[in-house]
């Protein structure tokens, strides 16, 4: 789904060269959750930006559901990005002007949809997010949790191939925060690849395979898919039998 | 499209978009208006007078000597001017087109008629004023010289023979059989010839409704001792003989005045000096109206970009192209333009037809408004065009950064 070979970012200013990406090699599968942690300042948010074709990168080689993206113009990137990326936000990013229905009809307006089936898809994600009567609603209008789910519905409408989350539950309290990375194990369970930024090593642990970027650089990669910590459902089809 | 988004968002930001529409909307109605002004300001000042403006001057001789005769003076003065190197007609009038003085009467078709016909100006003129005027004959023929009556203010107006212009004539005899007919310049007096007619020569009042009435009667018609001249010099030569002219009557007779020759340039200059300065005062206000919308255009735009930056990057980073952030903006001013110019079409009418009826103004022609709506249209296009480029170039990775 996603592969990073040696790659490099470098930000410039004709005073200082800073070393974001160093040597950075990922690979991720179809299907997988993925969490990336580190700490502050180390490279977690430029890894995010270049996975999500958000910036360019300076060295290596990044081939996205099998497309190589390097030298890609900056309207193929976004073509590119709308077609097979959807992004959750730490502050959601929803746009306050524009009510549920018209938030999760932008992406899908880039992508030319015809207004029927934008009408289908965008009831489905909100729907599926538990938000089909909110449709009318103003992000002003909704808990956090729901604007986060908000988001989560822009961000699958599309149908993505791949989902970045970047620090998701930041900006919640706990139990809004677990119910949103209920809804995030929910949607890899049917597939769709999701790799989540994230500080919170609970969180973490709750994903398939972990990667820890210090100074740029992968220092710790779980090689193969680990069991995921059971979810509630999971527990609860688990005491079923 | 995103109209339909575009619009409910700006629904959410009413103020702003009210303050710019109302200012598209007073922009559209003054701009149309002040233009419809200065067009037609413009159209009274190329008037031609029917006159040879620049060979032409003019001026007064003012007697003053005991036993002064200006019939005597005008006589002389005429054998003067008419010897003079360069002067190609002299004659005596009582006015000039343009000068805002003159004599005027109703000439009506009947002798005991209770209204005029049609409004007239006098020239009093001899059989050099047509040449001096340097108006043309249609049809007919100019005076002869047994036709110059010498008149005083006491005497009737009642000549044998009159020309008149072609605009008089047609409004006196539509059918366009004015030559030969007979007319009356006053009340009760014998009836008067039209013997010729010239195709123009306008009134000395600019603002007439029937400037273009003019009468030449074959009198030479001073004013007390005051005579005026009207002095046609050959082509290039004017300014030359104007200052002969002012030394010769000068030495020709010590018990009068010259007043100052004027020519017949700067009697137009004059004439319309009103005119201009009102056109130059809307040109400012609508050059400054503009300014100021774009200007209004650019703030509130470059405001909403700077305030918008994170939206914009969430935009990119959902899948917005340059091109698209581009025309987002685009149609946004566009529709908030064409709310205001809504608006501003019935305020220009509105306005318009106020003027119609507290100032006798005509009424705004329709085409004003729609080149009008096109030019703010064009005008809103190009003012946010580099906010809309600035918005259009914000990284779709602001989106992950703090801003």
């Amino acid at each position: 789904m996603l592969q990073m070979k040696h790659l490099s970012k470098v930000y410039r200013t004709h005073m200082v060269e800073t070393h974001a990406l160093r040597d950075f090699s990922i690979h991720v599968h179809d299907g997988e959750f993925v969490a990336v942690t580190g700490p502050s300042g180390s490279g977690k948010t430029t890894f995010l930006n270049i996975a999500g074709l958000l910036e360019e990168f300076s060295g290596g080689e990044y081939w996205l559901d099998g497309v190589d993206v390097r030298g890609m113009g900056d309207d193929a990137r976004s073509r590119l990005r709308n077609e097979k990326i959807g992004f959750i936000f730490q502050s959601f990013n929803l746009i306050p002007d524009l009510n549920l229905f018209d938030n999760v009809d932008v992406p899908l307006r880039y992508r030319g949809f015809a207004a029927a089936e934008r009408r289908k898809r965008i009831e489905e994600a909100l729907a599926r997010v538990g938000l089909a009567s909110r449709m009318k609603h103003y992000p002003s209008e909704l808990s956090g949790g729901q604007q986060q789910r908000a988001a989560i519905a822009r961000a699958l409408a599309g149908s993505p191939r791949l989902l970045l989350a970047d620090e998701p539950t930041g900006n919640l309290d706990s139990l809004m925060a677990r119910g949103v990375m209920e809804l995030l194990e929910d949607i890899n369970r049917q597939g769709t690849t999701i790799i989540m930024v994230t500080h919170d090593p609970e969180l973490a642990a709750r994903a398939q395979r972990n990667v820890h970027i210090i100074d740029g650089q992968v220092t710790d990669f779980d090689a193969e898919p680990r069991l995921r910590v059971p979810t509630r459902d999971d527990r609860a089809a688990l005491a079923a039998v | 499209m995103e109209i339909r988004p575009i619009l409910s968002a700006l629904m959410r930001s009413k103020v702003a978009m009210i303050l710019i529409g109302l200012q598209v909307a007073l922009t559209l109605a003054i701009v149309c208006n002040a233009l419809f002004i200065i067009g037609e300001r413009l159209e009274r000042m190329q008037r031609p007078s029917g006159m040879n403006e620049a060979d032409t001057f003019w001026f007064g001789s003012n007697g003053f000597g005991q036993g002064y005769d200006p019939f005597t003076v005008l006589r002389a003065d005429l054998a003067l001017l008419r010897q003079l190197p360069g002067v190609a007609a002299a004659s005596t009038t009582n006015s000039v087109p343009m000068i805002g003085g003159g004599w005027g009467t109703g000439i009506t078709l009947q002798p005991k008629q209770k209204t005029a016909t049609a409004d007239t100006a006098i020239y009093f003129v001899d059989d050099k004023g047509l040449d001096a005027f340097g108006t043309h004959l249609v049809a007919g023929r100019n005076f002869k010289p047994e036709e110059i009556a010498d008149l005083t203010m006491g005497n009737r107006l009642a000549p044998v023979s009159i020309i008149v212009t072609q605009a008089l004539a047609d409004k006196l005899f539509p059918d366009g059989d004015a030559l030969g007919k007979q007319v009356h310049l006053d009340e009760d007096t014998p009836a008067s010839t039209i013997v010729g007619i010239v195709d123009r020569l306008q009134q000395p009042w600019m603002d007439s409704r029937t400037v273009e009435y003019s009468t030449l009667v074959p009198a030479h018609m001073p004013y007390g001792n005051s005579t005026r001249y009207l002095v046609r010099t050959e082509p290039g030569r004017r300014d030359e003989v104007m200052k002969t002219v002012e030394q010769k009557l000068a030495e020709s007779n010590r018990s009068r005045i010259i007043g100052r020759i004027r020519t017949v340039e700067q009697t137009r200059r004059e004439a319309y000096a009103n005119d201009r300065a009102m056109m130059i005062i809307l040109g400012v206000v609508i050059v400054a109206l503009l300014a100021i919308t774009a200007l209004g255009i650019v703030g509130m735009a470059s405001f909403w970009v700077t305030q918008r930056t994170k939206q914009i990057g969430t935009r990119r980073a959902l899948g917005a192209t340059r091109g698209a952030i581009l025309r987002y903006f685009l149609t946004e001013n566009f529709l908030i333009t064409s709310g205001g110019l809504v608006f501003g079409t019935l305020l220009a009418y509105g306005f318009s037809l106020w003027l119609l009826t507290h100032y006798q103004a005509r009424l705004l022609p329709w085409y004003y408004v729609p080149v009008g709506c096109l030019c703010l249209w064009a005008l809103g296009q190009l003012a946010v065009l580099g906010p809309a480029t600035r918005a259009a170039r914000v990284p779709p990775a602001v989106v992950t950064r703090s801003v």
